[in-house]
């Protein structure tokens, strides 16, 4: 049986994809990756998932299922830690367990590399397991993940908006850069020609050192991004507001966001926006926030 | 200084007598009631897990009663505890003159002693040292107590009389001065509620209590589950203890002798090969190894949300299917309700009866 590795286009995907994906075709393997959300894609991921699970959770476990009829193998990867003062979330620590369980699948059919910064030799490990996997040689995995790396890293940073005046639109990569959850708020801001700003268009080096001031409270690493992306554009004098996008049952948003708007957003003077999304899809709810939301700030504006 | 600390079960009341014995004040908050609750619920984010809750309707009530500084603890890497205490201390310091002490649950014995020390200035470094000591000795007397209720009571003829002997016991322990005492007084009730149970009973329905560390420890959080459950006839085997994890938290981790993490692990395999934060693993781990022991259900009881405890319901669930064991699922928040947690619960335990009943058959 040919080996092809598929990878769900959810959570972490938004942020290394490119890079597993290299990985991957570096060492002569077929990928596919799964199509963009669909509506049917998130209700047969709700349907599979335990009801309290996150909405990008249930999102994964939709995307996970497309891909069990055209590849071999799964690629999901257990990311404990891959910064050394922060944690991730435990569903990413689970994610592999929760898709085994869910889908009944023998572990070998599971790419399943331990991502854990603290421990040591963690990555040559990881590489093991994830070329083994494949039937490769550990030195060919780790020369295809430098040649990766190599390429991953020269991707130019975000864009950068010219306009002086901006919304932030904060929240995980992983919701915003995903059309149906929380991509739908900046295309709703961009209906209104808006320009936005995400901590994507911020480096990453700025927003960690931002994030140093609440060290060590916030322990976990994609909410240190998001508090740093927080401070770092609650002072900018071209940011007329700032959006927090968070989703249903993220555990981590539900106690940093009220972090933040005690600590930074209530003191900055600038309207904001809490939105939570979740999987009952009504266009209405998010649009008249999002609209009333804009009233203000323009109305913040002309006074 | 007027202390105040959040409940958590049978725990209060050994730390109430470590902190007088020590000559620190101490300003109780009245015991969990649906105030708490509603308080608690009014100042905290909608979408956190009821323990934050139920701490923070704890903080309000013993500042109402004057208290002016509050200890609680945090920690626990990837679960919302961990970060419990620095919002916690955001919301209540706002315009107020309190002192909000977190000890870390990772370096536990340190950071209490430090606490201590500076609470109680005059008391020496040994008295605070054996004070610590004996607390730990009476949480750990007060599991073996509560283990003894939950295997006599079911195989008494009146499980009532046996709940309230344990109940009566935890007074006494909790006051016992010495440990001597506390030996004493545990074989004293273990042995008291014994006699009520009758030699030839035969074995009831065992269950496991699997699930997270506050709510399966705080009975008013999980309405009383393990009394309802051996009223009914059913032996009750928990695995969460509060004793059980002062001491391994406070000596043992210290010492390097604990490591929860390998505990587990071995236990929870194939089904969970990682430590997800809080009790998560411990609960594959455990369920799985009850459900190899013969155990006759599980009951898996969570926060609402409780991100470890979602993961760990993943496995559970194939669990219970790969070992034919009925597994209820209790997820609480702060709307359950009474009725509704007990008719599930007799609902389980008829299926749970039935099953043994017809495998005898």
């Amino acid at each position: 049986m040919t080996i092809s590795v598929g990878i769900p286009r959810a959570l972490l995907f938004h942020e290394f994809g490119e890079l597993w994906q290299s990985f991957f075709s570096n060492l002569g393997v077929a990928v596919s990756v799964s199509p963009a959300t669909t509506k049917t894609l998130l209700d047969r991921g709700t349907s599979l998932a335990v009801d309290e699970s996150c909405l990008p959770l249930k999102l994964y476990l939709g995307h996970a299922e497309s891909l069990l009829g055209c590849s071999s193998h799964l690629f999901v990867p257990r990311i404990a830690c891959y910064h050394r003062d922060y944690y991730l979330c435990a569903k990413f620590a689970g994610l592999p367990d929760i898709v085994r369980n869910t889908f009944g699948l023998s572990a070998d059919r599971v790419i399943a590399p331990d991502v854990d910064g603290r421990r040591p030799l963690c990555g040559i490990n990881a590489v093991r397991t994830a070329a083994g996997a494949v039937g490769r040689s550990t030195f060919a995995g780790l020369a295809s993940l430098r040649q990766a790396l190599a390429a991953w890293r020269t991707q130019p940073a975000g864009p950068g908006v010219a306009a002086d005046t901006k919304v932030a639109v904060i929240g995980h990569s992983y919701i915003l850069r995903d059309p149906f959850l929380g991509g739908e708020v900046l295309s709703l801001l961009a209906a209104r020609s808006v320009a936005t700003v995400t901590p994507d268009d911020v480096p990453a080096r700025a927003l960690y050192a931002e994030a140093g001031r609440f060290a060590p409270e916030v322990h976990w690493q994609l909410s240190a991004k998001l508090a740093g992306a927080t401070r770092y554009f609650a002072v900018r004098p071209d940011i007329a507001g700032l959006v927090l996008v968070s989703c249903f049952g993220c555990g981590p948003d539900s106690l940093v966001n009220e972090f933040l708007e005690y600590r930074v957003l209530k003191g900055c003077g600038k309207p904001y926006l809490i939105l939570n999304v979740d999987e009952h899809t009504g266009r209405a709810g998010v649009a008249t926030r999002v609209e009333a939301f804009w009233d203000l700030v323009e109305w913040r504006r002309r006074k | 200084m007027k202390v105040t600390y959040p409940y958590m079960g049978y725990m209060s009341a050994p730390v109430r007598h470590m902190l007088e014995s020590l000559a620190i004040e101490v300003t109780e908050a009245p015991p969990i009631s649906k105030r708490t609750v509603e308080l608690g619920t009014l100042h905290s984010p909608e979408g956190v897990c009821l323990p934050y809750k139920l701490n923070m309707g704890n903080f309000l009530e013993g500042l109402e009663r004057g208290a002016d500084t509050i200890v609680t603890m945090c920690g626990a890497g990837k679960c919302r505890f961990g970060f419990y205490g620095a919002v916690q201390r955001t919301a209540l310091t706002q315009g107020r003159e309190i002192a909000f002490c977190s000890l870390d649950t990772e370096r536990l014995l340190p950071d209490m002693y430090r606490f201590l020390r500076r609470a109680a200035p005059s008391a020496g470094r040994l008295t605070v040292a054996g004070s610590i000591a004996l607390a730990v000795k009476k949480l750990r007397a007060l599991d073996a107590v509560n283990d003894a209720k939950n295997r006599f009571a079911p195989r008494a003829d009146v499980p009532e009389r046996v709940v309230d002997i344990c109940e009566y016991g935890t007074g006494e322990i909790a006051g016992a001065e010495s440990f001597a005492e506390v030996n004493y007084s545990r074989d004293l009730i273990v042995s008291v509620m014994s006699s009520y149970c009758r030699a030839d009973a035969p074995q009831p329905p065992r269950v496991a209590l699997v699930g997270e560390f506050y709510v399966l420890l705080e009975p008013y959080a999980n309405r009383w589950i393990e009394n309802a459950l051996v009223k009914q006839g059913v032996e009750v085997r928990k695995f969460v203890r509060t004793g059980g994890w002062a001491y391994a938290k406070t000596l043992l981790q210290t010492f390097g002798l604990f490591d929860e993490e390998r505990e587990y692990l071995d236990e929870a395999r194939p089904y969970f090969n990682h430590h997800v934060g809080g009790d998560g693993l411990k609960s594959v781990g455990t369920s799985l190894w009850s459900a190899r022991q013969g155990y006759d259900g599980i009951i898996h009881v969570f926060p609402f949300g409780c991100m470890p405890e979602i993961v760990a319901q993943y496995a559970l669930k194939n669990i219970a299917a790969d070992y034919g064991l009925p597994l209820l699922t209790l997820s609480i928040d702060e709307h359950a309700s009474d009725v509704g947690i007990a008719t599930r619960l007799e609902a389980f335990v008829d299926c749970i009866k039935r099953k043994k009943e017809g495998s005898r058959l």
